[in-house]
Order: structure tokens, then C-alpha cells, then sequence
């Protein structure tokens, strides 16, 4: 069960209860910013600041090395992410 | 160069940069140098909407009941939308097309600029709708000092970036003299105004619409002028989409690639650039003003209405590799990402009243006994 952790401090576990990243997040009262939640957008750009993630759906939005959509992935390795 | 609508020259497209290569000249869509924007057009295609699909008749009702403050408000912000859409709804193709160099490009920019066509109908239809004469309100998109003063920002790159490419394509680099008048053209100040062309754009569609997103799902928050709202968010569908494309284009002209002279342009334009979003929040922060003159509705007033722009200004900044200039950091209007989720905007055509919905339906299934009773 891979855990992500935010900000550097707190962290969460992704137990697979959830769709995707955001959900996760959400569901932990952290308040991330999205419009589309279908990876076309961008507005939940995080960086990744350490681990792997996969995409379920590959984004169409411009996404930065160092960034990823949270609303279309899922942690593949523990996570390190910061959520602006 | 003189514009051709089909380049003899046989070049390899994936070896031409986005823009000021060799005109295209066979649409082929088999290989791709930014396979995205193949993905955009299809997505755009999958997203295809009429605006007459949604049935706005109770919105007559609902804004016949609005108090005249909220009559100005919701006015006011179709209006502007009004002109927005129109300048998007032909300027992508009248600037960009002529200097493209990438048929995934070209027809990305043909397809963005289509739909910017069907928001303009819905403007109409929505209009149509809760006035008696329809007329009025779009006539006074010309008379309406704030509109134009908005108009003036918002057409003033792509009016420079058209009239520079004109000369270009005529007369080449240089110094001409046309009808008495000099004037001076070069490829580099071409890429410039192209550069700051996409970022107004990308301002336009970043900032600008969304602000006028907030205002119409304000009203459809307290349940009113709902037909309004399913069309404007169908609208904010496509535009999350758009901006998506001049985001991409600014980050493959900075990123350098492309064309290693518009990641020079990219850092010397980058003060501009700043000044661009900075004026153009603080006019949305003026006309947010002017919507609130007579008074606040219920859940927007002009002190939020500003404040999202700040925000909304904010995170399009970052997008594109930009520094926020504003201090706020949460959004004060956390209701309008409801409506912005795509998952939401497709409803079953039974439930939505839409009023096309058994227009045009064919039965093909074809017996022999229907044609029993048929004598010639």
C-alpha cells in the first residue's frame, strides 16, 4: 500500500478505495484545486517531488517534469507530492 | 514569403517548427512533430454540442423575476462574452493560419476556432430567449464604453500580429514604403508579437471567460437561469480545452525545440508578459465594479468576485512557468469547480428537456407491410 506523503510532512495512505489521486487527497480533507478531473485541464497540477505514479488516463494538459496531475493517476511507490 | 494554400516545396513537416515554416501542404495527420494537439482536436470533436440542444425557456421566467441590479449583472456579463467569443470566434484563423507550419497545428487551430463559433450561436439563443428584442442588447455590445475598453486589450496582439504579417507575406523583411507610409518588418519582431499574440490569448481564455463563468453559476447556485448555466458550462468545457492548446504552445515556443529563436523572444518578453496578466486582472477587477454597481447578488459580490480573480490569475501564471503576483492562495468560490467537472456536463437527453431530442429520429427498420396501404 503505497503512502503519499504532502508538503513534506503529513502522510496518507492509498489503499485502493480510491479512483485516482485527488479522490484520495479529497477524501483526507485536503484541499487540492481542480476544474475537469479528466486530465485535459491542469488545474490539480502537483509536483512530485520523489516516487513513481501511473497515469490511468494520460493527460492532455501540459504537465512540466517535476508535475502531475493528480485527478487521472495513482501512486505506483511511496509518494513525496507538494500540493500548492 | 508570399502565403500559398498548398506549398509545392515537398519538406518534411515533422523537421518545420509550429509557426513561420513552410506553409502545410498536405493535411496528414499519419505522423505528427506534437502529436497533442491531435489529441485536443479529438477531444474537442468528442465534445461536440449544439446550443439548441438546451432548452432555456424557464430561464425567461427566472430572469423577468430578477430585481434590476441582477437584470444589469446578468446582461452586462453576456455581453461580454458576447465579445469575447466573437474575437475568438474568427481571429485564431485569421492570425495564426496563414503563418502555420504544422497540419496537427493548423487544424487544431481551425477546429479551437470553430467551436468559439457555436458559443457565439448560444449567446444568441440564450438572448433570443429572455428578451423580446434581442436587438438591443447586442447593439449595445458596441456602444458599451466598459465592453470596448475591454475589446481594446483584448484585440490589440492579434490586430498588431495580423497587420505585421500581411506586410511580411507582401513585401518581405525590410523597410517598405506603402501609400506614403514606412514601415519596418522583421521575422524576429513577427515572432514577438506572435508570442505575445498566444499569451493574450491565453489570458483571454484563462482569466477573462472564467470570470464570466462565475458570474453566470452565481445565479444558477440559487437555482435561477439554469438553461444559462448548462450552456455556459459547456462552454467552460471547451475553454478548459483551449486554453490547454495556447498553454501547450507557450511552453514548446519557451522550451526552445521548436524554434530556438522564440526561447529568446520567451525570456525577453517575459516583463510583457507579466504586464499583460497584470492588466488584464486589473480590468476584470474593474469590470467587477461596474457589474456590482447597483448592488451585490447572493453569493457574489464585487470584493469575491475580485478575489477569484486574483486566484484565477494566480494559477494560470504558474501554469505557463510564471511567478503568482497576487497573495491570495485559496479559491474564494470553491462552488464553481462543481461546475466545471466535465463528469457532470453529460446528462441523458431524457432528463435534461432537451427539446432536439426526438427531432430527426429515423425508424430504419423497414417491413414489407408498411408499404401495404401504398398504391401508385
Amino acid at each position: 500500500m503505497p503512502s503519499v506523503r504532502l508538503n513534506q510532512h503529513s502522510a496518507i495512505e492509498f489503499d485502493g478505495t480510491d479512483a485516482n489521486l485527488l479522490c484520495a487527497l479529497e477524501r483526507h480533507q485536503q484541499q487540492v484545486n481542480f476544474h475537469c478531473r479528466e486530465g485535459y485541464c491542469g488545474a490539480c497540477r502537483c509536483k512530485l517531488l520523489s516516487g513513481e505514479v501511473r497515469y490511468l488516463t494520460e493527460p492532455l494538459a501540459f504537465v512540466r517534469s517535476g508535475e502531475f496531475l493528480p485527478c487521472c493517476s495513482i501512486p505506483l511507490t511511496d509518494i513525496s507530492i507538494e500540493v500548492p | 514569403m508570399a502565403y500559398t494554400t498548398f506549398n509545392r516545396q515537398i519538406n518534411d513537416q515533422l523537421k518545420e517548427p509550429m509557426f513561420f515554416g513552410n506553409p502545410v501542404n498536405v493535411s496528414r495527420y499519419d505522423q505528427q512533430k506534437y502529436g497533442i494537439f491531435e489529441k485536443l482536436i479529438e477531444k474537442q470533436l468528442s465534445f461536440f454540442w449544439r446550443p439548441e440542444e438546451v432548452d432555456v425557456s424557464k430561464d425567461r421566467i427566472d430572469f423577468q423575476n430578477l430585481p434590476e441590479h441582477e437584470k444589469h449583472i446578468f446582461i452586462s456579463n453576456l455581453k461580454y462574452q458576447t465579445l469575447l467569443d466573437s474575437v475568438q470566434g474568427r481571429s485564431p484563423n485569421v492570425a495564426f493560419l496563414p503563418i502555420v507550419s504544422l497540419p496537427e497545428l493548423e487544424t487544431w487551430i481551425e477546429t479551437w476556432a470553430f467551436s468559439e463559433t457555436i458559443h457565439s450561436r448560444s449567446y444568441t439563443h440564450i438572448v433570443r430567449n429572455i428578451s423580446a428584442e434581442p436587438h438591443k442588447v447586442f447593439d449595445d455590445i458596441m456602444l458599451n464604453e466598459k465592453i470596448l475598453q475591454r475589446a481594446e486589450d483584448v484585440t490589440r496582439y492579434y490586430d498588431a500580429l495580423i497587420d505585421g504579417i500581411n506586410l511580411y507575406q507582401r513585401c518581405g523583411e525590410g523597410t517598405h514604403t506603402i501609400n506614403g507610409e514606412t514601415h519596418t518588418i522583421s521575422l524576429y519582431e513577427l515572432k514577438r508579437r506572435l508570442y505575445l499574440c498566444v499569451m493574450s490569448v491565453n489570458v483571454l481564455e484563462a482569466i477573462r471567460f472564467y470570470v464570466s463563468f462565475a458570474c453566470s453559476f452565481a445565479f444558477a447556485e440559487r437555482e435561477l437561469m439554469e438553461g444559462n448555466a448548462k450552456i455556459i458550462r459547456l462552454i467552460a468545457r471547451d475553454e478548459a480545452l483551449h486554453l490547454t492548446g495556447t498553454q501547450h504552445m507557450l511552453n514548446i515556443m519557451a522550451a526552445g525545440d521548436d524554434d530556438p529563436q522564440m526561447a529568446q523572444i520567451a525570456k525577453e518578453c517575459e516583463e510583457e508578459a507579466y504586464a499583460i496578466f497584470r492588466k488584464a486582472a486589473e480590468q476584470e477587477k474593474d469590470w467587477a465594479e461596474f457589474l456590482f454597481k447597483d448592488g451585490s447578488m447572493i453569493g457574489l459580490n464585487k470584493d469575491i468576485l475580485c478575489q477569484y480573480v486574483e486566484y484565477i490569475t494566480n494559477s494560470r501564471m504558474q501554469a505557463i512557468g510564471l511567478k503568482p503576483i497576487f497573495s491570495t492562495t485559496q479559491n474564494p468560490i470553491p462552488w464553481i469547480n462543481t461546475w466545471l467537472v466535465s463528469d457532470n456536463v453529460q446528462v441523458a437527453p431524457q432528463e435534461a428537456e432537451i427539446s432536439s431530442y426526438l427531432v430527426g429520429q429515423i425508424d430504419n427498420e423497414v417491413d414489407g407491410a408498411d408499404f401495404g396501404d401504398f398504391d401508385l
